[in-house]
This record gives structure tokens, sequence and C-alpha cells, in this order.
């Protein structure tokens, strides 16, 4: 099951966020599940998800 | 990625070729281009090269085979689709530009229309992004070619966070190589196909296909 992180660090969090620039809008991802669950609406970041950073 | 040939609907089952860095122009083409036209394309070419960027259209490659396969292996192997529209582009080309630009929004690439202000779109492309040839064309132009490395970066940071999604991972990543043309983002997808196991696949199954870029 997807558990939440906390805000501000995306390392063992099961659900992240990350921004699309070209809506300006962030995504979610069920990094467990494996797909990308919702399409924020509102501007902003979700409320208590961690961004995700690119990899090196 | 899995592509489905339009003529007899069965699925494309060799590798696409990877154009990173290039744009494909999707317009009249031949000998009768209104002068209008001739500076649209100009200007567009000179914003893609300056950005990196080279335009290629459908009479870039001969390949003496299907005409619409040959459009499809362009858009394809593309990370970007332009399409210029203008009045005096005859409305049989225009409606192809439209067809091709739905082939590539299909497909995941950066589109864009570039059109003569009085140019009127079609509903259903109400809400793709376009810019009006006119005094802030430069300025718009320019700021959407710089905006794609942002973009390859998310599609890179979208493919970081999908590891149990291993097809969707190289897809993002397949994106993001095309934009940039980094080759080290092809240790990234053969490290993918590593952690997911699956790189004794066919060579032609859609998981080795897609990291084939």
């Amino acid at each position: 099951m997807a558990t939440k992180g906390k805000s501000g660090s995306s390392k063992g969090s099961d659900v992240v966020q990350v921004k699309n620039p070209r809506t300006d809008h962030y995504v979610k991802i069920d990094r467990a599940a494996g797909k990308i669950v919702s399409h924020k609406k509102s501007e902003g970041p979700y409320k208590n998800i961690p961004v995700a950073r690119k990899r090196k | 990625m899995i592509l489905y040939n339009p003529h007899d609907g069965d699925a494309i089952v060799t590798a696409t070729r990877s154009s990173p860095k290039h744009c494909f122009l999707m317009t009249r083409l031949g000998d009768e281009i209104p002068e209008e036209v001739r500076d649209m394309r100009a200007g567009i070419t000179k914003h893609c090269k300056a950005a990196g960027f080279t335009v290629i259209d459908a009479g870039t490659r001969v390949t003496g085979r299907d005409f619409l396969l040959k459009i499809w292996g362009l858009i394809a192997a593309s990370p970007l689709s332009v399409g210029l529209l203008h009045p005096k582009i005859p409305a049989k080309t225009q409606a192809n530009i439209y067809y091709e630009l739905g082939i590539a929004q299909a497909l995941g690439k950066e589109t864009l229309l570039v059109k003569a202000p009085r140019s009127r779109v079609p509903s259903d492309f109400i809400r793709t992004e376009y810019v009006n040839y006119d005094q802030h064309f430069d300025e718009k132009f320019s700021a959407f070619m710089q905006s794609l490395p942002e973009q390859a970066d998310h599609y890179e940071t979208v493919a970081d966070q999908l590891d149990r999604n291993p097809v969707l991972a190289l897809d993002y990543l397949r994106r993001a190589y095309l934009i940039t043309g980094e080759p080290r983002l092809h240790e990234k997808a053969k490290s993918i196909l590593q952690a997911a196991n699956i790189k004794d696949r066919a060579r032609n199954s859609v998981e080795q296909l897609t990291a084939a870029f």
C-alpha cells in the first residue's frame, strides 16, 4: 500500500509529486503502484506530499 | 511506445529512429509556397537553430516507400512538431497539418501551432498552444524553445519515479532524450531494463523497442 511521506523529503515515500512545467501544475505519482495518480487542478503543490527530484 | 501501422492496424515491431533535437515542421511544401509562409518558416527555423534544433519536413527524407508511413516515422523520431498555418495555405494542406499535429500529440511530442493572426483554428485545437506570427513572435517562439530543456527535465524526473512501471519510465526517458540528446539517458534506460529484469525479452518486445532510442 502506498504511504505518504513527510513534506520536503521524497526518500522512502511511495507517493511523491512533480511539477509539470507545461501546465505549471503538480502531478502526483504513486511509486509503489508505478503510476501517475492525479493532476492538481489548482495552483501550488499538494499538501504533505514530498516533491521528487531527478536522480543523478 | 506501441506504434500501429495506419494502413493495416498491426503493431510496428521494428525500432523507431531517434532524431534528437529535431523539429518536424508541418507546412505547405513544393514550389507554390506563398511568400508569407516562407517568411514564417524562416522565422521558425531561425529560433530552432538558435536552440540547437534542426528543422525537417516531409520532404527531408526520400525513402521511396509509403509517404504517410514516412511522415509517421519522422514525427515519432522527433521531439517537436510545429504546425504552420496561414490562410493562403490550401484547405487540403491545412487538413493534413491538423492530422499530423494529432499524430504528434498522440505520440507525446511537444507541439506548437504557429499561425497568421487571422487564421482560425478548429475547436479541437483550441487548447493547443499557439503563437501568432506577429510583432511578438520572436519573443514567444524563443521562450517556447527555451522551455523545452525544463520539460525534458520533468520527463526524466517522472521516469525516475516509475521503477515499478519500466515501460512507462523508458518512454518518459525517450522523450527526455529526444529533447536533449544526452547520451547518459541511454545508460539510465539500460539500468531500468536491468533492474526490471526484462533485458532478456525478445529484441522486438515493447520494452526493448521502447528502450532502443
